[in-house]
């Protein structure tokens, strides 16, 4: 019951949002809502039974069962930790827009109705139903860029929707082509996902059509991580939202993708192609590479943090690749639930690096890194913030990212040592754009054009700082959630062909 | 006298009535032709109805249907037309085409 | 006496909970945070010699304890063997001098709690380092000590090259951090899958397994350069030595921790640490020799010509680490006594270089910053105190008799000889090099050292400032530390030196519960190294050289420099060609930031940036184009014309009936 608990409980919350009339009441809503869920997954994770897999929390309700729609949730190993991530970056979302001015009982009603889609897609157990919230998830985040968004914010605001919505449709064309093969072949029609993934395997079908479900999905997944070269809507989407857009996007909303390689690819790899197995390890490792040298040209802070985004999303991918390739056990389970892991820890750490972005450009009016300098005089505490998220995303050991990117790392490179020879280059890499943005913004003689800055607000201090002391916790004790994606990572790579697949 | 006769009536009314809707300018001229088209179905349905079930007016009662439509469509059409007249003053039809693209 | 090695792991802790405390309470305390940092790395200096007189006096066995990390073989641990005890020692002893020097040196500073929050996690991320029994948690401590290192350089970040330079130093580092990563995973995946290895990544484990050849021989050479790359990243090694200059730019108080015990010395620790894997390794510890002895020579000749006195010192340090790795590539020939001789080197470096960096503390305190040695002059008569400490440090430095420096140095190139002697009969006659580099590094050595110190102590005042320099009062935070490390550079080689070598050698070569003991010359025979082929007896004129050497070199100095005797820009002009590339410190700076920063990956980005605009997402936004335009195209058929339409709903009929008229219905 806590899933439909924390879904109505959101939803509920979003419409009383729209109806209110005063920011004071908007803000209260939306953030007793978010917590409360918060709350409601906080205690999901502590009574998670690794061993019950699937069926944790599991609702089953008939839907339409004439075409096999039912309204089926629960989660597992992968699906709660992100379950978790999506009400706790909207609940320290809803702390950090307290002072929203502009339109704010629509901007808080928004923000939990896009709550409410992101955690119903990352438990949905039905591929209707998942459809419904995957799409939903499109409508709240194209309001977000199209109302409170930058100059450009129609352009980015349509190509955003466009672009991911053509994903979307392959993949719906993918779901058909799964459903009606599924019915053809057993009698059964049914969206049911356990059932449709785990007869992918035993369905007779020519070989095209599995590599087209296949591609189908994956294609989807990558636009949405996203992965070079389907990126570019990506950093124009950034630029243009708000601050709060931004975080959701790119905390939350790229999760999905990676979600996918976990939830649907990895259970029907052993059927698809070998080809697939390099072609996401490249993916990633072009990714990897690809984002600090983009990143180092951009003058604008957002856009460059946005780019730091899709090197890290690379990892998941790099990650996914080598657990399912052959080799030893360990590896591969460890770097399939570093890449997990990946998934929550990049949530928070960008969290933290938008969140700056926002901060910076609310307190002095401009996101250009050539326009600002020595911000440390006049913000210090939020400096010391800035400056731990940075340095969380370049990978600090003790921080949340280095746990993931040195397991994908360590994982991968008994079955793909060429891909993390290369990959470690982007390190150096990662860490130059990242101080040459600090250098240039934050420190060295104060800008005097900016003229009389102030410190960041206490709100935003406090889920900033909320966020660094989880990248903190994560990275030095992240045992406890590890340990949930390893099992579920045990139980994904068992169903693989014995020793992983041959390439 | 055979079916055919009737028929080659029917399409010659028909194949009249669509050339005047094509290619007459005039708004009235082509509702004009509409009625011919009618009519000319008409026609048919009354033949069939003769040739067919000679004992009963299945296809008369439809024609008067028919007549009956046909009358309120050519009213309808007329005050559309009408209405056309006081915005654009005229009814030629390429030249109120605001329709297009 | 209790046994302290059951609370080793408060060693970390403790400074970095003098981190936390001084983050949150430390404005508003005594001496607004200073009292934290020096408390709590006072406690870990206490454990520190607790376990030392475990071990060393009472003999208690070392001690190692894992607890489980976040996966399996993943683990967090601390090892307490003689290599880690002297270290602990070493930098709680030195940190907590350096940060009593500190009270006053920072004075009144704004963010004064912020600054002993900062060294304190600085000193507690080394302690943590050194009690390291894996690599990833070594790799963890490693990197926070970087981290320190770039906030406590750019910790006056308002000024520009404070900035650049703290940058500066990570991107160093982090050059051979990550190549260093890389030989950390590929020893987790050698090791994971052998048998009987439940934690792959401890030393322990690694080094009991080096033997059966879990990693083959080809792949511990890799793994040993790999490790090499962030040993010379971290301890500022050829060719990644070009951040020590720049890091200047910090406090005072921070060089000296980043020169004698925090930073740099961490390198040759993890040398140290891994010695039986390079010893495995064919080939390895011949590169280790020849990048320290180079190294060594290098930055000797560096320190030649820098007036900045801190830079001076900071070239001094590159060289004198320079020393102690060559010292563990000799290894080679000497086995597991080469860990004891270099860390003997490394620990009295520590003493005479954090006084050398103390001492110049005062002098820029009492100068107002002033760092170049020419605007000095004459300090002799106005700091006496300083001028007698930096004397006996820079004695040390130089190596002369009977200072611990002597017997430090003495020891290191005597091995490097030896290296060449049993080395060279089977490799030629290059394996002399690394002793030729430094008997000359030698010299060089006692030049500049003295060619500093005469300068700035003797001689008449060149400035206003230098005229009315002052010292702090002599019974002051700033003074005592001073004497204190004097009389350690003074008197630790006389009391110690083979008793040390004995405690250190046995690090490798004792069955402990969780390790037995290494086979040196096993290990040796793997690696194709020389160690126990035969023994050499070095002569004495060889024995003596570098004592020759340094009276040389300090004569020459003198010579030249006694009371500025001799204009030295006469003979040398600005444009004489040795002169500019050393000034220039080889072009490296500029290789590095001209060419390969600003000129190749300035232009690569650029164009990196124009692809992704114009071609990746040219073609995103091209087929959107393509849409709208064929969309312009096609909508010119909706005429508006409704005849037009009629016409074609009759085309459309008449083709519909020829079509079933044709093919059947």
């Amino acid at each position: 019951m806590y899933i439909s608990a924390i879904l109505s409980i959101l939803l509920i919350g979003s419409i009383i949002a729209f109806l209110t009339r005063t920011r004071e009441q908007a803000r209260i809503v939306a953030v007793t809502a978010s917590w409360i869920a918060l709350g409601l997954a906080t205690i999901m994770f502590l009574n998670y039974d690794p061993s019950k897999g699937l069926n944790n929390f599991k609702e089953f309700y008939n839907w339409i069962p004439s075409i096999g729609i039912s309204y089926h949730v629960g989660v597992d190993g992968i699906g709660l930790p992100m379950v978790l991530l999506t009400v706790l970056v909207s609940a320290l979302c809803a702390i950090y827009a307290w002072g929203e001015k502009h339109r704010p009982n629509e901007f808080f009603g928004i923000l939990l109705l896009m709550n409410f889609a992101l955690t119903g897609v990352f438990v949905s157990l039905d591929f209707f139903l998942f459809f419904i919230f995957w799409e939903l998830v499109l409508i709240p985040m194209f309001f977000f860029i199209g109302i409170w968004g930058g100059p450009r914010k129609d352009y980015s605001a349509i190509k955003f929707i466009i672009y991911t919505h053509v994903g979307s449709v392959i993949m719906l064309l993918g779901i058909f082509a799964m459903y009606h093969f599924h019915g053809k072949a057993t009698g059964i029609y049914t969206f049911d996902m356990v059932t449709l993934l785990s007869a992918y395997s035993t369905i007779p079908l020519q070989g095209i059509w599995k590599d087209f479900i296949f591609a189908s999905l994956l294609f989807s997944f990558l636009i949405k991580m996203p992965a070079v070269p389907f990126h570019t809507w990506l950093p124009d989407a950034h630029v243009e939202a708000p601050t709060i857009g931004s975080i959701l996007l790119a905390g939350v909303l790229l999760k999905m993708g990676g979600y996918g390689l976990f939830r649907f690819l990895i259970p029907m790899i052993p059927n698809a192609h070998h080809f697939f197995v390099y072609a996401i390890a490249i993916f990633g490792l072009v990714s990897i590479l690809y984002s600090p040298l983009a990143a180092l040209a951009q003058p604008d802070l957002k856009k460059l943090v946005a780019f730091s985004s899709i090197g890290h999303m690379g990892f998941i991918s790099l990650g996914v690749a080598a657990s399912i390739a052959a080799g030893h056990e360990i590896p591969r389970i460890f770097a399939q639930s570093g890449a997990m892991f990946q998934l929550f820890s990049h949530g928070i750490i960008t969290s933290v690096l938008f969140g700056s972005c926002g901060v910076i450009e609310h307190h002095t009016g401009t996101r250009i890194i050539q326009d600002l300098g020595g911000l440390a005089k006049k913000m210090p505490k939020f400096t010391f913030l800035m400056v731990a998220g940075f340095f969380a995303s370049m990978g600090l050991p003790g921080m949340s990212g280095f746990v993931a990117e040195f397991s994908v790392l360590a994982g991968s490179y008994p079955q793909l040592p060429y891909f993390v020879i290369i990959a470690i280059i982007s390190i150096p890499l990662t860490a130059a754009y990242h101080l040459w943005a600090l250098q240039r913004a934050m420190f060295g003689p104060y800008n005097e054009y900016l003229g009389d800055i102030t410190e960041a607000t206490w709100y935003e201090l406090t889920a900033l700082l909320i966020w660094i002391l989880l990248i903190l916790a994560l990275g030095i004790y992240p045992t406890p959630l590890f340990n949930i994606m390893r099992s579920t990572a045990g139980s994904l790579t068992s169903i693989l062909p014995i020793g992983g697949i041959q390439l | 006298m055979p079916l055919e006769y009737y028929l080659l009536l029917s399409a010659i009314l028909f194949s009249i009535g669509a050339y005047g809707v094509i290619s007459k300018r005039n708004a009235i001229r082509m509702l004009m032709s509409i009625e011919i088209m009618l009519n000319s179905a008409n026609i048919n349905l009354v033949a069939f109805s003769s040739y067919n079930t000679p004992f009963s007016l299945t296809g008369q009662v439809f024609v008067t249907f028919t007549i009956s439509v046909a009358a309120a469509e050519a009213a309808v059409g007329l005050a559309i037309f009408i209405g056309i007249y006081r915005a654009y003053k005229d009814i030629d039809l390429e030249k109120i085409a605001t329709l297009k693209w | 006496m209790i046994d302290f090695r059951p609370f080793a792991y408060l060693i970390p802790i403790l400074p970095i909970l003098g981190f936390l405390l001084c983050l949150l309470f430390g404005k508003y305390s005594w001496r607004r945070g200073g009292m934290f940092a020096n408390l709590t790395i006072f406690g870990s200096l206490i454990i520190s010699l607790g376990i030392l007189y475990n071990v060393y006096f009472q003999g208690m066995s070392f001690y190692e304890k894992s607890w489980n990390w976040f996966y399996p073989g993943i683990v967090f641990g601390i090892v307490v063997d003689p290599l880690s005890i002297v270290m602990v020692c070493m930098v709680s002893f030195v940190g907590l001098l350096i940060h009593i020097f500190a009270i006053g040196y920072m004075g009144e500073d704004p963010d004064k709690f912020l600054y002993f929050g900062e060294t304190a996690l600085f000193t507690g991320a080394m302690l943590g380092l050194v009690l390291s029994n894996n690599f990833i948690q070594l790799f963890l401590f490693w990197e926070l000590v970087g981290l320190c290192s770039y906030l406590l350089i750019g910790f006056w970040w308002y000024k520009p090259e404070a900035a650049a330079a703290a940058k500066k130093a990570w991107m160093f580092c982090v050059v051979g951090d990550s190549l260093f990563l890389l030989g950390i995973v590929i020893v987790y995946n050698y090791m994971f899958s052998a048998p009987g290895i439940t934690e792959p990544i401890t030393f322990s484990q690694i080094f009991s397994s080096l033997e059966t050849g879990v990693i083959p021989p080809p792949m511990l050479t890799l793994v040993s350069l790999l490790t090499l790359a962030g040993v010379c990243g971290k301890s500022a090694q050829f060719p990644l030595h070009g951040w020590i200059p720049d890091a200047m730019e910090g406090p005072t108080t921070v060089s000296a921790l980043i020169h004698a015990a925090t930073m740099v010395t961490a390198g040759i620790y993890l040398v140290a640490r891994t010695f039986p894997i390079f010893m495995a390794a064919p080939n390895a510890l011949w590169v280790v020799a020849i990048v320290g002895g180079f190294t060594a020579l290098l930055t000797a000749t560096m320190g030649l010509v820098v007036n900045d006195l801190k830079r001076v010192l900071a070239y001094s340090t590159i060289s004198q680490l320079g020393y102690m790795l060559c010292m563990l590539g000799v290894g080679a020939a000497i086995g597991a006594y080469a860990v004891g001789y270099s860390i003997f080197h490394l620990i009295s470096h520590a003493f005479f270089k954090a006084l050398l960096f103390l001492g110049a503390g005062c002098i820029l305190h009492g100068l107002w910053n002033i760092r170049s040695i020419k605007e000095m002059g004459g300090l002799r008569d106005k700091m006496r105190i300083t001028s007698i400490t930096m004397l006996i440090g820079a004695l040390t430095l130089a190596g002369f008799p009977l200072t611990s420096g002597f017997y430090s140095k003495d020891k290191i190139i005597e091995s490097a000889y030896e290296y060449g002697e049993i080395a060279s009969k089977t490799g030629g006659l290059v394996h002399y090099l690394p002793w030729i580099f430094l008997i000359f590094g030698v010299f060089l050595t006692a030049t500049y050292t003295f060619r500093m110190y005469f300068l700035a102590f003797t001689g008449k005042p060149k400035t206003y400032l230098a005229e009315h320099a002052h010292e702090p009062k002599p019974i002051s935070s700033m003074i005592m530390p001073l004497i204190i490390l004097a009389a350690c550079s003074l008197i630790f080689g006389i009391l110690t030196q083979t008793k040390f070598y004995d405690f250190l050698s046995t690090t490798f070569t004792t069955t402990t519960a969780y390790m037995s003991a290494l086979n040196f010359e096993h290990l040796a025979k793997m690696g194709g190294n020389p160690y126990g082929l035969e023994h050499v007896e070095t002569p004495l004129y060889i024995e003596l050289l570098p004592t020759v050497f340094v009276f040389l070199g300090i004569g020459i100095a003198g010579y030249i420099y006694f009371n500025n005797r001799v204009d030295v820009g006469k003979y040398i002009k600005k444009g004489n060609p040795i002169y500019k590339i050393v000034w220039n410190k080889y072009h490296l700076d500029y290789v590095y930031r001209n060419l390969v920063a600003e000129k190749f990956i300035i232009t690569l980005v650029i164009l990196w940036d124009v692809f992704d605009l114009y071609v990746i997402d040219g073609v995103v936004n091209g087929i959107s184009w393509l849409t709208v335009k064929s969309g312009t195209v096609i909508r010119r058929v909706q005429t508006g014309v409704v005849q037009n339409y009629a016409t074609v709903i009759l085309l459309g009929i008449v083709l519909l009936l020829t079509v079933i008229w044709y093919f059947g219905v």
